[in-house]
């Protein structure tokens, strides 16, 4: 059988978001989203993930950064630090941790999503030569990655997992510790690849000192119509997804 | 009663389905193919105990009248796969076995991994061994883990897998060659040794993204379906191939119009318990796959449309001991079940079906033996009245 993760999912719980489950997308017009994609150390990687999921040989880490011009909201940026797994035989991101400028913005997303989102300043930058994406947090760079020489391609191209969010799902009887499956549409106006840069990461400071990025894979940039649909499905943490997958609304 | 009017449509059926494959013509051919996929945990001996369980597979073939034996060529693929060399492997089949075809299914051309010169070489080498046996299939890799492994450039892999093709049967049947291209270049020499087969082996193309048939057929290659698939897409893409090889550019100086594809063998008097052991290798073989990181799941290239095998699998099971998402058509079950399930993939319009017999070491090898018996006395005499597959001609000197 192949590896499966071996977190303890009890020390990510303590904080973990509290979601209730409804029937409520978010439609985001005009937003840029750069994903970079790197090897992370193979050393352990079970430990990465609950056991719910599987690594994928290799590991990866997908960092996937979203600036959005108008939301109800107001204007925002959000920083996911994932790793790419499998939910049996589904590709999946365990979403590690996530840092938003916009507070509404964070407390929506972890309401309804499981987003586990801290404050911190985002800055994304568009030049003809790179793209560049740089977050601070307690005034220290946490992570600045880029995509060098942009060249166009389509949206079809690329693809993004769907997250999986560790959060405690509200429902009747109290809550219970899930991984919500969130799911998002996209409509592409434009994309762009390139070279992917890491110039400065802090594991630290996004949830998990294990997380050491080794070898680059890709990194891609869109401008996309986004919708997070409404959670369709969550899954036991500590259960195999092929045994612990629960369809929302089931009784 | 049941049981006896169940029967008798089933007889029905294959007559039906017998009718129409003959107007195709040739006999059904069969394969093992082999992943030699090791499992966790890893013991000293887990890897040996794999490969003498595939190679005493492979002798047994031999003798129960199978037509091929093919090894797969992957790196870096934990558990799925430890079959790096394969070349290694089947010169072993090949000096154990006396008449079964040995092939490369399939060998990466990818100038990364290996120079096409030395795929040229060894492959030849292997068809002297085998004593004419070879057939070699050529492929691309369709895994970051191991484009990656080997920092192959994936947009090229198409382009140079072109190249490849193009110029291993010249290396074979031009007493020296010499070439300036994009993958490789090299001055004039003798590659050597020659195949001993006239005017060289058979070459095929693994086919698991949709459109690769059309490479296959367009240079005048065989088909080597290497992922499941529905009856009618299947059948399509069957049509789509030979009506496109009718015009091909051959890129040798044979043109191989086979179309194979992939099944997995489970045989015994009890069908009951041969689906339930042939769906845990089906379902751990689609599990395994899907931990695979696929080139398209992380490269945003064109090269790449689709994720290969990968998608296909993940639309046909859910996981381990998901046996209620079974494939169609799948050779599962007591002889007769196995017979119609084949003539159902022969009316399609394959040439041949070759058998994933184990996966993971999830079934006793005495039973992949016994499977592997009662096919042979029972269900391959059915499409046995015909001679074997031809050979290219074994040439003299």
């Amino acid at each position: 059988m192949p590896l499966a993760g071996s977190m303890d999912v009890g020390p990510l719980l303590a904080d973990a978001p509290t979601v209730r489950l409804d029937e409520r997308a978010l439609h985001l017009d005009g937003v840029e989203i750069l994903q970079v994609i790197y090897e992370i150390g193979a050393s352990d990687v079970g430990a990465l993930l609950p056991p719910a999921l599987n690594p994928t040989v290799p590991p990866v880490v997908n960092v996937l950064a979203y600036r959005a011009a108008e939301s109800p909201f107001g204007p925002f940026s959000l920083v996911q630090v994932r790793v790419i797994a499998r939910a049996a035989v589904r590709p999946r991101a365990f979403l590690v941790s996530a840092r938003c400028d916009n507070p509404a913005a964070g407390e929506s997303l972890a309401g309804s999503w499981g987003y586990r989102v801290a404050p911190a300043s985002i800055a994304m930058h568009r030049f003809h030569d790179r793209i560049e994406c740089e977050v601070v947090a307690e005034r220290r760079p946490i992570l600045a990655v880029a995509l060098v020489d942009p060249e166009p391609i389509t949206g079809h191209d690329i693809q993004y997992a769907p997250g999986m969010h560790l959060a405690h799902v509200s429902g009747e009887g109290g809550s219970r510790p899930r991984l919500v499956q969130v799911e998002t549409e996209y409509e592409f106006h434009r994309a762009d690849r390139g070279r992917p840069e890491l110039a400065t990461f802090d594991p630290s400071a996004w949830g998990d000192t294990r997380l050491v990025p080794v070898e680059p894979v890709s990194a891609s940039f869109t401008t996309c119509a986004v919708t997070i649909t409404p959670v369709r499905y969550v899954c036991n943490p500590d259960l195999p997804a092929a045994e612990g997958t629960e369809h929302v609304g089931a009784s | 009663m049941n049981e006896s009017i169940d029967s008798r449509l089933r007889w029905l059926i294959e007559l039906v389905l017998i009718s129409k494959s003959e107007r195709r013509g040739g006999p059904l051919e069969f394969g093992l193919f082999i992943e030699l996929s090791v499992p966790r945990p890893w013991a000293a001996d887990s890897e040996r105990r794999v490969y003498e369980n595939a190679l005493e597979q492979v002798r047994l073939a031999d003798e129960l009248g199978f037509d091929y034996v093919w090894a797969v060529e992957h790196h870096f693929l934990e558990e799925y796969s430890h079959c790096s060399a394969p070349d290694l492997f089947l010169t072993a089949c090949a000096m154990q076995t006396s008449r079964i075809r040995v092939g490369h299914g399939v060998v990466a051309c990818v100038p990364q991994y290996q120079s096409p010169i030395r795929v040229a070489e060894r492959a030849a080498v292997l068809d002297i061994l085998s004593g004419g046996r070879l057939e070699l299939g050529t492929g691309r890799s369709a895994t970051w883990t191991e484009l990656g492994g080997f920092r192959a450039n994936a947009d090229e892999t198409r382009k140079t897998w072109d190249e490849f093709v193009r110029v291993i049967p010249k290396m074979w049947t031009n007493e020296r060659f010499s070439w300036k291209g994009r993958a490789f270049s090299m001055p004039e020499r003798a590659v050597l040794p020659k195949p001993i087969q006239r005017p060289h082996p058979r070459m095929w193309v693994a086919v698991t993204s949709p459109g690769t048939e059309l490479d296959a057929a367009d240079r005048g290659l065989g088909c080597l379906g290497l992922s499941p698939g529905g009856f009618e897409e299947s059948e399509r893409k069957v049509q789509t191939y030979r009506q496109h090889i009718q015009n091909c550019d051959p890129v040798g100086e044979i043109v191989n119009d086979k179309v194979h594809t992939v099944n997995f063998l489970s045989c015994s008097h009890d069908a009951d318990h041969a689906r339930k052991a042939g769906l845990r290798v089906a379902s751990i073989f689609s599990y395994m796959a899907s931990q695979l990181l696929s080139a398209k799941e992380v490269l945003p290239t064109r090269s790449y449309p689709s994720a290969g095998l990968l998608p296909a699998l993940r639309r046909e099971a859910g996981g381990p001991g998901d046996a209620a998402k079974a494939f169609r058509g799948v050779t599962m079950g007591d002889p007769d079940d196995v017979a119609a399930a084949l003539r159902q993939w022969e009316s399609v319009g394959y040439d041949g079906i070759n058998f994933i017999v184990n996966f993971m070491e999830v079934l006793p090898q005495q039973y992949v033996l016994d499977s592997m018996r009662l096919f042979a006395e029972e269900v391959l005499p059915r499409f046995k009245d015909a001679p074997g597959p031809a050979a290219a001609v074994v040439g003299a000197g």
